[in-house]
């Protein structure tokens, strides 16, 4: 499939992109409209030091030269919200939910390197509850691909003819005992929003979040993710694959356990409500994937 | 007891900024982290377990408490490598190195880092003293109404956040008013101070140009050279600039031949001689022996920052050296005025001449900056590197001077 690509200056003012997409949620076209055949591109992006501090304080990373692999998911937020308020995009911005991110850090990158950041989406899929399709992103610095991600949303209750895809590989937690345990204060949410620029109104404050079904607001998962990733510490590798599901949310204020476990140098992790069977994360990190 | 060789291996920091300036989003911890991170890709060190990592901040939260533990927990550090923090004002990176050469001297250790970090940017704010006892009392309450009670004495001027200062606890007075008067004291001209500040720009970016910190430095957060360098300032501007300290028409202090407020790191890795060879690690020079030394200034007597004279006679005579014995004088630029008064009673009090073409020659805290518990491992990471070039048996000898009167004194050997 061609798609068009749209180059923009800089990247979008996310705040101003929400609200439109809540003020555009009716007459959205559905799923068998398809997904639009647009990709969007900032062809010379410059970090922000101050900003990647602000993110590195709120998910435990540290500043460093190398910037974290979630940082640059953050990077590519805005274009993803950019391309999901379009009106040409089938689903409503906020009846979406992200179910399952992968990322891969092809090789590291530092504040100072100058970042191309390339967005589309793709394949969309009939899922049990609805329909899911992913949010794909790739950083360029230079000629060179430093990261790519997917992220699978769902729009709920969604139907489609597309064919359904082979069934995904389920992520298992580790079989080992939480061994941090982490607090997350009621304005984390806030905190997040500010650093990720994801200000959805089911992170911020109870009265914002009840009209989505949450009588508190839930943090965002890409929080999760990158704590948990913060957590690892040095035990990352330079260069590696990251698969996380989100399987539950976790409304703040809240505790949460982290478990980890290494084996055949393969490390997968979950995040849980303490006393909880049922995870709120699942992930695990695997040398890099093409 | 036979002693062993503790020997400089070689060092790293990052480059110093002028606080509030492009590291002002930087924690200590993050400076620290990034600064050991440096000297692990210089060396291999990723995975490897060392014998000891000693260092610390002066200007330190309270969540630093093992600001040096986690440091090396956030590195490629084997995390079976144990961590201390040390604290001597802006001693601390020197005595910190102090500590680490001691242990593998003793044979405690084959290998060891040491260092500091401070970040005058990220400085911990506390609230007032009145708040923080009727915080304690509420806390210990057992009911509401006791709680409310602890509260009932503060004014409103209670409830302000406190911001650091360098004052001294005993004489009230900032680290410039001290000074100010040992200026005086000691009749320490306006145009030595300003000779002093213009040489240490001038060797510093002479040192930067010539690529003398290729393998001492890494840069950071995009920053690849020291910000409070001015490498193109003159007598004429610095002549130009107003007193900051001091009263009166014999006010001579200016930010020109003061260090400036700084955010920086820096390490040291140092081995035992032998140990090193085997390993294939670079020989740099010798720690031979250091010496603290402490002034009784509360009531005058003596200067708060001139202790080093204290330490360096006794250093000297151990070692049956004299100041004529050393290629290289390394003497912290608190003020210029303290390392002038410095050498000032040194003569006075007969211990040597200081000639002043051994006098930092690569710079000084007066142009790189000073981020207080960073100092030592710079300078000792340099002279290191000085006496290698300079050859087998050439010696530099360290002073530098903290709050509370201290002075911690060094004596290195070239390998």
């Amino acid at each position: 499939m061609m798609r068009t690509v749209t180059t923009l200056k800089e990247l979008p003012d996310v705040g101003g992109l929400i609200a439109t997409g809540m003020l555009t949620a009716v007459g959205r076209p559905g799923a068998k409209a398809g997904l639009p055949a647009r990709s969007l591109v900032v062809e010379k992006h410059h970090q922000d030091a101050g900003r990647l501090a602000a993110y590195n304080r709120v998910c435990g990373f540290t500043l460093r030269n190398q910037v974290p692999a979630t940082w640059l998911h953050v990077l590519t937020f805005p274009l993803h919200a950019a391309l999901m308020v379009g009106r040409d995009f089938p689903f409503p911005l906020a009846g979406v939910v992200h179910v399952t991110n992968h990322m891969t850090l092809h090789r590291p990158v530092t504040l100072t390197d100058e970042l191309r950041i390339a967005v589309w989406s793709d394949n969309l899929a009939p899922h049990k509850r609805g329909v899911t399709f992913n949010l794909i992103g790739e950083i360029h610095v230079g000629d060179e691909l430093a990261w790519s991600g997917r992220s699978n949303y769902m729009a709920m209750g969604a139907t489609t003819d597309a064919p359904a895809p082979p069934p995904a590989a389920r992520l298992s937690p580790p079989e080992v005992p939480a061994s941090q345990l982490w607090q997350l204060p009621a304005d984390l949410g806030r905190q997040y929003a500010e650093v990720s620029r994801d200000s959805n109104p089911i992170h911020l404050y109870p009265l914002t979040s009840r009209p989505f079904g949450f009588k508190r607001p839930i943090i965002h998962g890409m929080w999760t993710h990158a704590k948990a990733l913060s957590s690892l510490g040095p035990r990352l590798p330079q260069t590696f694959s990251v698969d996380v599901a989100f399987t539950k949310p976790l409304m703040l204020p809240t505790k949460a356990t982290f478990a980890a476990d290494e084996a055949d140098g393969v490390w997968r992790f979950a995040v849980a409500r303490p006393g909880s069977d049922a995870p709120s994360l699942v992930g695990r990190v695997t040398d890099p994937m093409p | 007891m036979v002693l062993r060789n503790a020997v400089v291996v070689g060092g790293n920091r990052t480059p110093f900024t002028k606080a509030g300036g492009r590291f002002a989003a930087a924690s200590a911890q993050d400076l620290l982290t990034s600064a050991l991170d440096g000297l692990v890709a210089r060396f291999g060190l990723a995975g490897q377990q060392m014998g000891q990592v000693t260092a610390g901040a002066v200007l330190k939260h309270t969540r630093d408490f093992n600001l040096t533990r986690e440091a090396v927990l956030g590195s490629a550090l084997s995390p079976h490598t144990p961590a201390t923090d040390v604290a001597m004002a802006c001693g601390t990176g020197m005595e910190a190195i102090a500590t680490i050469a001691n242990k593998i001297r003793l044979g405690q250790i084959d290998n060891g880092i040491a260092g500091g970090a401070d970040s005058a940017s990220d400085a911990p704010i506390v609230v007032s003293e009145a708040l923080r006892r009727a915080m304690l009392t509420a806390s210990r309450a057992k009911s509401v109404l006791d709680r409310v009670k602890a509260f009932a004495s503060l004014v409103p001027a209670d409830l302000i956040p406190v911001p650091p200062t360098v004052n001294e606890a005993r004489t009230g007075l900032s680290m410039g008013e001290s000074q100010a008067i040992t200026t005086r004291k000691w009749g320490i001209t306006r145009e030595a101070q300003d000779e002093m500040a213009l040489a240490s720009h001038r060797n510093l970016a002479k040192a930067w140009d010539a690529g003398f910190f290729d393998d001492l430095v890494t840069g950071y957060l995009g920053v690849t050279r020291d910000t409070v360098l001015r490498a193109d300032t003159t007598a004429d501007k610095l002549a130009a600039l107003k007193p900051v300290f001091g009263r009166g028409d014999d006010a001579t202090m200016t930010a020109g031949n003061s260090t400036a407020l700084s955010d920086g790191a820096a390490l040291v890795l140092m081995a035992e001689e032998e140990w090193a060879k085997e390993h294939g690690w670079p020989t740099l020079a010798r720690i031979v022996d250091t010496q603290l030394g402490a002034a009784d200034y509360v009531t005058g007597a003596e200067d708060l920052l001139l202790a080093p004279t204290r330490a360096i006679p006794v250093l000297l005579e151990r070692n049956g050296l004299t100041l004529d014995d050393f290629d290289f004088l390394e003497i912290h630029e608190a003020f210029a005025s303290t390392a002038l008064a410095t050498i000032k009673a040194l003569e006075q009090g007969g211990v040597g001449v200081v000639d002043p073409s051994k006098l930092n020659v690569n710079g000084s805290s007066l142009a790189a900056g000073h981020p207080f518990a960073a100092t030592g491992a710079r300078i000792v990471a340099s002279l290191a590197k000085m006496l290698a070039a300079k050859g087998p048996g050439s010696r530099g000898l360290v002073s530098i001077c903290t709050a509370g009167g201290q002075g911690v004194t060094a004596i290195l050997e070239g390998i």
